[in-house]
């Protein structure tokens, strides 16, 4: 009891140990956050490498794609593993928002750099997430496809009662409720009837003035009719291209977007057909309409990325099937195959209860792609030939390798250096309980004197060591957690103390946001290490103590 | 202690007798004190043994260096040591020895607390409670219990050594020099205490170089040049 009775009274009477317990909370905060941001950052590139990703890639990592894929998708189609696969096309382009000004002319309101994605957008949402980071499709299901599209307008319900209001002078007017075209009302209400409510959008003045209506919100942005008229669709039908979030919006400090454009509004993407069949490349100015917008938490995907259909994009960039052509004669010899960049497979997880081996799988494909190469169906020509020598199937995990091993690289060194960094807490433990035990020399002597074992002594400083780890590894979880917690807030009041205070930036981290999640696993490692660390710390005095003869400690001067 | 090894005691011999109150007298430096911490099995003789109850204190004998290494921590002998020093033996230092963080009632507690673990605390803590609070009213700190020993006298500081000493009801008491810090009424007032307890049966062995404190006992013996002969 003696033991437990001494450690307690001389943690609270010897304000030394103070910063000790400051130096552990320190420590065990550091390393917290450190494991957290860096543990938080990993998985997100993890989460990334896997969200827009199947389980399977196949991908000759060429400009100019590979061909045959339909007839390999059809073939691998029949097989128990494969649940689904769509092929994908990828370019650059540029895209450009204009508006239109008074004396009828245009100009450019905002214009960048994009990584065009052509894609089936049915078969990719079985495929992998995509489909979740979609705004509008998440409030107005059914309503975002690819296809060609005209913009829907918000527009005046003049058939139902119209919502008494008061103008200024106090008078009772009729105001018509706004409504959406059909399609997107009735898609609203869908969701609407499932409780699906918008937490990503930062407020503005229509939703405001929904409120005050007490019309339902409509999330998102619509162009509203100019006339009072119906709601109705407008201008001339456009393919639909869906934008990454940060092109179209601007990112509150509370996370979420405020969006620049309506849905529907026209958008021009400029892409360059250098993978096509021609012989001299030339830029094609293709008009599209902003059909949704996509998130995924990613800075560079959705700073970067654009999607419009597979098809539509093949076509465009000349690398849909089409006549070869003898360049000597001049003359139609058969037919160039259509040409993909990459084909996403989602697998089983099992067939016949047996578990499947992605990799196995990887080199089975691989295999009936190259066989290609011999199968006397197909004639391919030199350059179609050397793309399919090119094709690699390969697991997520293993097309991300590049991004993911870096980057678990960096969590392992940086941690290992702020638990070095660390080691000065362990050391100030040694020197503080050292001292105290010079200083309680006497009162050791004493508590032999009184039966107390050199054990039990020794017993009084490892718990000592063990009680100033326990303290602060508790008060540094709990610092470190709410750090961690608030770390964006953080970011944000330094930012707006001062820009050049930015520590987290997007374009660097490649995520808007800083991982902000306190891994259990990593806390309760952290705490053990920190208990054990100051433990070790206090063995050298404790021995020094247990050690000591009675007699030659209450002499001690 | 030091590097220079110095015979302080040579073929000493004594015994005493249950509810003997010896003094033991001697000039300073003459190893009154190093006998009294070898006897409450403090320190440990080169040569020699005490016995308790018949049965010896010490284990045969092994170098400095050993006895302070882990073998010691462990050993059979140190348990026994300690078992006598928390249950049978009582010492009470001529500079108190009180722990500065712990108040009157505290100190005198924790020579209850060696033993018990801390669930075991949990039974025996209130009947340990009454016990320091009932010895520290005998020696007049009832009123103190929960002052600190720098809001003490030496006097009064003393009287809680003792408490702490008699608080497990050892069957000696050794004193060294329990008034040599005292002035004359403190010290006057510590030694009725020791009488009385000796009249009580209370075995106590006490060291002092002062004649008159050592009055009081029944036996009194003079430490010359390591030896013990009777007064």
């Amino acid at each position: 009891m003696y033991k437990l009775f001494l450690t307690l009274r001389y943690l609270r009477k010897r304000r030394i140990a103070y910063f000790a317990i400051a130096a552990v909370t320190l420590c065990v905060a550091m390393v917290l956050i450190v494991m957290s941001v860096m543990g938080g950052w990993l998985e997100m590139v993890k989460l990334r490498a896997r969200g827009l990703l199947g389980d399977v890639i196949v991908d000759n990592k060429a400009f100019q794609g590979f061909p045959l894929y339909e007839e390999f998708i059809d073939e691998i189609s029949g097989w128990p593993e494969i649940v689904k696969a769509t092929p994908l096309v990828y370019s650059y382009g540029l895209f450009q928002f204009r508006q239109t000004l008074r004396d009828g002319t245009t100009q450019v309101i905002q214009d960048g750099m994009a990584r065009v994605v052509g894609l089936r957008l049915e078969d990719v949402c079985e495929i992998n997430a995509f489909k979740e980071g979609l705004f509008y499709e998440k409030h107005y299901p059914g309503t975002t496809h690819l296809g060609e599209q005209q913009q829907p307008l918000i527009g005046y319900d003049l058939a139902g009662d119209p919502i008494p209001l008061k103008d200024e002078d106090g008078a009772i007017f009729g105001y018509r409720r706004p409504i959406l075209p059909p399609a997107y009302q009735a898609a609203l209400a869908e969701s609407q009837a499932q409780d699906v409510v918008d937490t990503e959008s930062a407020e503005d003045e229509n939703a405001r003035f929904l409120e005050e209506l007490g019309v339902p919100p409509m999330p998102g942005v619509y162009r509203i009719v100019d006339d009072f008229g119906p709601p109705r669709m407008a201008g001339d039908p456009r393919p639909g291209l869906i934008l990454g979030r940060d092109i179209v919006a601007k990112r509150h400090s509370d996370g979420r977007h405020e969006r620049h454009y309506p849905r529907g509004k026209m958008v021009t993407l400029t892409l360059w057909a250098t993978a096509g069949h021609s012989v001299d490349p030339f830029p094609i100015k293709q008009p599209f309409r902003y059909a949704d917008d996509s998130y995924t938490g990613i800075f560079e995907i959705d700073s970067q990325y654009v999607y419009c259909d597979f098809d539509h994009l093949q076509k465009l960039l000349e690398m849909d099937e089409a006549d070869r052509i003898d360049r000597e004669t001049g003359q139609v010899i058969g037919k160039a195959p259509a040409r993909c960049s990459q084909i996403q497979i989602k697998i089983t997880q099992r067939v016949d209860g047996k578990p499947v081996d992605p990799v196995a799988l990887c080199r089975r494909l691989e295999e009936l792609y190259h066989s290609y190469l011999s199968d006397e169906r197909f004639q391919l020509d030199l350059t179609e030939r050397k793309l399919i020598t090119r094709v690699e199937a390969m697991t997520w995990q293993e097309s991300q390798a590049h991004i993911i091993v870096p980057v678990e690289k960096e969590k392992i060194l940086v941690t290992i250096l702020f638990g070095i960094i660390s080691l000065v807490a362990v050391a100030l433990i040694l020197c503080i309980l050292y001292m105290i035990v010079l200083q309680k020399t006497r009162d050791i002597g004493v508590i032999k004197s009184i039966g107390g074992s050199s054990g039990g002594v020794a017993a009084i400083f490892i718990t000592y060591g063990a009680a100033v780890g326990i303290a602060g590894a508790v008060l540094g979880t709990i610092l470190g957690s709410l750090v961690v917690h608030y770390i964006n807030d953080l970011q944000d009041a330094l930012i707006w103390f001062h820009p050049s205070l930015r520590v987290w930036d997007p374009a660097v981290y490649s995520f808007d946001t800083i991982p902000s999640e306190v891994r259990t696993v990593d806390a309760v490692c952290i705490v053990a290490v920190a208990i054990l660390a100051s433990t070790v710390g206090s063995v050298a005095a404790a021995w020094r103590a247990g050690t000591m003869q009675p007699v030659e400690a209450l002499r001690y001067e | 202690m030091g590097r220079t090894e110095l015979r302080v005691l040579r073929d000493c011999s004594l015994s005493v007798a249950d509810g003997e109150f010896v003094a033991v007298m001697g000039k300073s430096g003459s190893g009154k004190s190093t006998l009294l911490h070898i006897l409450s099995a403090l320190d440990v003789p080169q040569k020699g043994q005490v016995h308790f109850a018949g049965e010896p204190v010490f284990a045969p004998p092994v170098s400095r260096r050993l006895r302070t290494s882990i073998t010691d921590v462990l050993s059979a002998a140190e348990r026994r040591r300690n078992h006598l020093r928390r249950t049978q033996f009582g010492f009470v230092f001529q500079f108190y020895h009180l722990l500065p963080e712990l108040n009157v009632l505290e100190n005198v507690l924790i020579a209850r607390m060696i033993d018990p673990s801390v669930l075991a605390w949990w039974s025996q803590g209130s009947a340990a409670r009454g016990d320091a609070t009932d010895i520290l009213k005998r020696v007049g700190l009832s009123e103190r219990l929960k002052h600190r020993p720098s809001e003490l006298s030496g006097g009064e500081c003393q009287r809680v050594a003792m408490a702490r000493a008699l608080v497990h009801k050892p069957k000696i008491l050794f004193a060294d020099e329990p008034t040599g810090n005292l002035d004359a009424e403190a010290g006057a007032n510590i030694m009725a205490l020791l009488a009385e307890l000796h009249r009580e049966g209370q075995t106590i062995v006490m060291v002092t170089h002062d004649p008159g404190i050592a009055q009081h006992a029944d036996r009194i013996l003079h430490l010359e040049n390591g030896r013990l002969r009777p007064a």
